[in-house]
């Protein structure tokens, strides 16, 4: 599909990592339960668009990382990116032909499923009551993710064609 | 042959190394929980997240260093100024300290009770990095490569502000007094009565105290030393409310932390002393 395979794992890696960085930045305290998860996003992206699902390993790298910087319990990130990209490369083929609000909604529900799991994790390493808050990531995910593919298309695109 | 491509295409298949990778984070998190044998891999992977701390912090600290370039003088004389006067007032209240402490000694002398000697600290400046954790955690700028330990006390000048919940090689990340899984034992310094205060998201909490108790709003929570975690007589909350629990068997009290936790700028990091650990041994 990709002619040069290289440049693609290239920008996979930069815009990961562009993802940490996000999630880093420190924003008003009243925007913080706002944040979409960067990552899971971006994960879901390249899980669907590159074929073959070596991505789960990049999934399973980034979310230990991420475990460091955010000084969580080591592996909550990586399961739950894990199975977030598990789920998208096992149908991958057929949901880069659906529509595009069916393709918003299983982002959707993958995040969802990402969110449920780390809420798990804590329950059972902290005993932490899930909120309703804790959903409201989902909400500006939806506004970003239009954007977020738009963006990465044509960041392909255009190593495509150089 | 045959066998050998089975065998092949069944570890290239997306769910054996779904649960392959699964499976290792299961591992990891219970090695991380239970008896730390996770450390190393930890230590590891922080050297690859300094770079991203440092990233984060640096178009910050460029930021304070314009601010400083573009400030004007004016300004910074009357900052000096007002640095000056808190200097006075600060001498002053150490001079009256002095006479204390020597007070202090000779009734403990008297007393025949064992002496406490100062405490060894060291100082750490708090990364401004965001924590989308459901606890609350903020980061400082001292590992493991500066001799910090896990469940070592962090303090602010106004007063305990949490302790070392996880060691990175070159960054720690410390857990708050007001987060939900956190506990300290304290006192309540006028009528000396021992407790445990618990985080509650933006306060501490005392529940379980008895109805019959001595508390008032106002009191000051200093802690007590008990689980040899933090030092005796750090102050730490102050009591704005008390209430009665629903079926009237306990009181519940809050707490406001003295430091402003939402604003740290630099910590102070404990050590105990050598003497209370010979003596403990």
């Amino acid at each position: 599909m990709n002619k040069n395979p290289q440049q693609t794992t290239l920008l996979m890696h930069l815009s990961l990592l562009c993802a940490l960085l996000l999630t880093l930045l420190p924003w008003p305290s009243q925007l913080t339960i706002w944040q979409p998860h960067w990552l899971a996003l971006l994960i879901a992206y390249w899980s669907l668009y590159t074929d073959d699902s070596r991505v789960m390993y990049v999934a399973f790298a980034y979310g230990l990382l991420l475990d460091v910087l955010m000084g969580s319990l080591l592996g909550k990130h990586g399961m739950s990116l894990v199975a977030l990209s598990f789920l998208v490369t096992k149908s991958a083929k057929q949901l880069r032909m659906t529509s595009f609000w069916q393709l918003l909604i299983m982002v959707l529900v993958w995040l969802f499923n990402d969110i449920v799991i780390r809420a798990a994790i804590d329950w059972i390493s902290f005993r932490y009551q899930p909120e309703l808050l804790d959903l409201l990531p989902l909400l500006t995910a939806a506004v970003i993710w239009p954007w977020l593919k738009y963006l990465m298309d044509r960041c392909q695109t255009s190593l495509r064609t150089s | 042959m045959d066998n050998l491509k089975s065998n092949q295409r069944l570890t290239q298949s997306p769910l054996f190394k779904f649960l392959m990778l699964e499976f290792i984070c299961i591992v990891l998190m219970i090695s991380d929980k239970n008896n730390q044998l996770a450390q190393p891999i930890r230590n590891t992977l922080s050297l690859a997240a300094v770079p991203l701390l440092k990233l984060v912090e640096w178009p910050q600290d460029l930021y304070q260093v314009a601010q400083l370039a573009i400030s004007r003088q004016a300004q910074l004389i009357q900052e000096n100024n007002e640095l000056k006067e808190q200097l006075l007032d600060a001498r002053l209240k150490a001079q009256q300290n002095i006479s204390l402490v020597a007070e202090n000694d000779r009734l403990r002398d008297m007393l025949k009770a064992t002496q406490t000697s100062p405490l060894t600290t060291s100082v750490a400046f708090v990364s401004n990095i965001n924590q989308t954790q459901k606890s609350q955690h903020v980061v400082i700028d001292q590992g493991s490569a500066d001799g910090l330990f896990e469940g070592q006390a962090v303090l602010n000048l106004d007063g305990v502000i949490g302790q070392v919940d996880v060691l990175g090689q070159h960054y720690a990340h410390v857990i708050l007094i007001t987060d939900r899984s956190h506990a300290i034992p304290i006192e309540i310094l006028r009528t000396g009565m021992r407790t445990l205060a618990y985080g509650n998201g933006s306060e501490v909490l005392l529940s379980e105290i008895p109805t019959s108790a001595d508390i008032r709003s106002g009191d000051v929570l200093v802690t007590s030393g008990f689980g040899n975690r933090f030092p005796r007589g750090l102050q730490l909350a102050a009591i704005n409310a008390i209430s009665v629990s629903a079926d009237r068997t306990f009181i519940n009290a809050t707490a406001t932390p003295y430091a402003q936790l939402d604003r740290l700028t630099e910590v102070f990091l404990i050590w105990p002393n050598e003497d209370e650990a010979l003596v403990d041994e």
